[in-house]
């Protein structure tokens, strides 16, 4: 159940290895290399979210990349670009707020879980979004995800809450689900295509 | 290719084997221009006092130098991008051990924390449980703990930011098999950062690793900033994080009653006051170790004063021992049999009233063992990193020539 249903047919992308200095961190115009913090409450579905992404792309039984809390995941552009993620998990626990400066710090793009049938979730979605206005680095791409979309019938969260707090907080706003896959991919494309770019001269 | 653990496996990749590659190119003649550069670099830092941030500063920039003065430099002419990266390894490794005693822990303040961060520490091993953050009881796994704990003390044992970044990764990835085996043969969705930092924390203070703040941010000031990313930027930082954790520890960060919570700190507070009292009355053992003790202050605090100039394999030892012992009260400080009323007893004379007293010697003689066993195990361990080789005082060692083997025995570490 959850996150380990089947693995969803790829529309685009393609998996990575972009070459063999990746750790050296190597960023240029064409293949950007990105930090990304998961923020959100435990257990609104962010590890199966990015479980679900990376499996999505990958042989779904090489079991040493699951359930780390630190991932990476390539994805292709149309442009021929490609934009690798390297996505931070936080603890989600209570007791553990007050160290999330030290993940988000120097994030390019943070991504903010709530779970659509838990309105607690969205109030502490809405105080990572205020945290990281007022802390994270001032062009961070911020999205709002309101995941577990699958479960329309408990529904507390109207979609149109969501959308309305991302407009108003210039943030790109997507509702998903891990489970059935719904979004999860379009997510990660959408941030991609909202990173800024360096200049093709550096 | 792209997961987590290909960028550990080549972020492992420079080993000794290339540090002795990088030497021997420093002593070809042709490198004479960068050896220069280095020396003078090395000693220009005697000049000054020790101001961490901006010594990081210039040995960052430094780097950032020496970098592009290899790429342009003959001797790396049509060298590949891996052959640079680790004449670099190389070159970050050499100068931060000559300028080892010179970077780490150089202030006060450090020391301080250190400290700070080592006597909270103490004191909460007395009473923590993994229950109080909440770790479920399918992650408690005594003997994967035990090696990530191993891994994680080497840490002050090495001197190159590299390898000391190995070790938080060796930590880390042992937590990580455990999480994932765990949920494997629990049958458990994995929980991600949410599983992962609880046992971290525990496993930090169950190590109690010696210097640990001056440990990180020797790190952060010296690490090759372009090396400091990814997954090991990510591991480097719950460090941070669980160290931040511990030292704002308060009662209300656990799962625990904070009346709970202020007792048990009140508690080892007391029996480390005793132990205290009672090893300077005591001469002899450990004792020895803070001639110029200061009976408030913490043994710790003497033998860290103490570790840059003494032999650091047997400070390690006293340092393994030293804490819990303190933890236990009475009758810690001895060596031989006095501190041991039983040893001269007969059976047929004990009475049910001993039974109490047995039973706390008794204990006190298991967790002896069991920590002296700790100590010596984690002192004939093998490294999985490479051991620094030992680097005398002067600056010959570029020039003299090449002697791989003796220069990367264990017991040459630490001057
Ligand atoms: N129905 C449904 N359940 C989900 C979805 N995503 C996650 N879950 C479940 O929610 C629980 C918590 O998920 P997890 O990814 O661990 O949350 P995290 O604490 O934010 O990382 C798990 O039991 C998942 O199976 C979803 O999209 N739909
Ligand atoms: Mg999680």
């Amino acid at each position: 159940m959850g996150c380990s249903g089947s693995v969803p047919a790829r529309s685009s992308g393609q998996s990575g290895g972009l070459n063999n200095l990746e750790n050296a961190g190597s960023s240029d115009a064409k293949n950007l290399r990105v930090k990304l913090v998961l923020l959100g409450d435990s257990g609104v579905g962010k590890s199966c979210i990015v479980l679900r992404f990376v499996r999505g792309q990958f042989d779904p039984t090489s079991k040493v990349t699951v359930g780390a809390s630190f991932l990476s995941q390539t994805i292709a552009l149309q442009d021929s670009t490609t934009v690798k993620f390297e996505i931070w998990d936080t603890a989600g626990q209570e007791r553990y707020a007050a160290l999330a400066p030290l993940y988000y710090r120097g994030a390019a793009v943070a991504v903010v879980v709530y779970d659509i049938t838990s309105p607690d979730s969205f109030n502490k979605a809405q105080y990572w979004v205020k945290e990281l206005q007022k802390h994270g680095s001032p062009d961070i791409v911020m999205a709002l995800v309101g995941n577990k979309a699958d479960l329309h019938e408990k529904r507390e969260v109207p979609a149109q809450d969501g959308i309305e707090y991302a407009e108003k907080n210039g943030m790109f706003f997507i509702e998903t689900s891990a489970k059935t896959a719904d979004n999860i991919n379009q997510l990660f494309e959408e941030i991609a295509k909202r990173l800024p770019r360096p200049s093709p001269s550096s | 290719m792209d997961t987590s653990s290909s960028s550990s496996a080549s972020a492992a990749a420079p080993s000794a084997v290339t540090f002795y590659d990088f030497l021997d190119r420093m002593r070809n003649p042709a490198s004479l221009d960068l050896v220069r550069s280095i020396k003078s670099f090395i000693v220009s830092f005697s000049f000054n006092n020790a101001n961490p941030e901006n010594d990081g500063k210039r040995v960052q920039e430094f780097f950032t130098t020496m970098e592009s003065a290899i790429k342009d430099h003959p001797l790396w002419a049509n060298a590949t991008i891996e052959a640079i990266e680790s004449a670099m390894e190389g070159l970050e490794k050499y100068v931060m051990t000559k300028l080892f005693s010179r970077t780490f822990a150089s202030t006060s303040e450090d020391v301080k924390i250190d400290q700070e961060i080592s006597e909270k520490i103490c004191l909460l091993q007395t009473f923590l449980r993994p229950e109080h953050l909440d770790i479920p009881t399918f992650l408690q796994n005594e003997a994967s703990w035990l090696l990530a704990e191993k891994e994680l003390q080497k840490i002050n044992a090495l001197k190159a930011p590299r390898e000391k970044v190995l070790c938080i990764m060796n930590c880390c990835r042992i937590i990580n098999n455990l999480l994932l085996n765990a949920s494997i043969s629990e049958n458990v969705e994995l929980g991600g950062a949410d599983d992962f930092l609880p046992v971290l924390i525990y496993i930090i203070i169950k190590a109690n690793p010696p210097q640990l703040h001056s440990n990180i941010k020797f790190i952060q000031l010296y690490r090759r900033q372009a090396m400091l990313v990814s997954e090991a930027a990510y591991y480097f930082t719950n460090l941070v994080s669980a160290k931040t954790f511990i030292l704002d520890l308060n009662a209300k960060s656990l799962s625990m009653e904070e009346t709970e919570f202020e007792k048990s700190m009140q508690a080892a507070r007391l029996a480390n006051k005793v132990t205290l009292i009672e090893e300077s009355t005591t001469s002899n053992g450990i004792k020895t170790l803070g001639e110029q003790g200061h009976p408030e202050r913490h043994d710790v605090t003497r033998i860290e004063a103490s570790a840059m100039s003494n032999d650091r394999k047997s400070l390690e030892e006293q340092r393994r021992v030293g804490p819990s012992q303190r933890i236990y009260g009475n009758n810690t400080i001895t060596s031989g049999g006095y501190g041991y009323p039983f040893m001269e007893a007969e059976a047929s004379r004990l009475t049910t009233g001993d039974v109490e007293k047995l039973l706390s010697v008794y204990k006190d003689v298991v967790r002896k063992y069991t920590n002296l066993c700790r100590a010596v195990r984690h002192v004939s361990v093998p490294m999985t990193v490479a051991p620094i080789p030992h680097f005398e005082g002067n600056n010959s060692s570029f020039k003299q020539p090449a002697t791989k083997t003796s220069a990367s025995t264990d017991s040459k570490r630490g001057e």
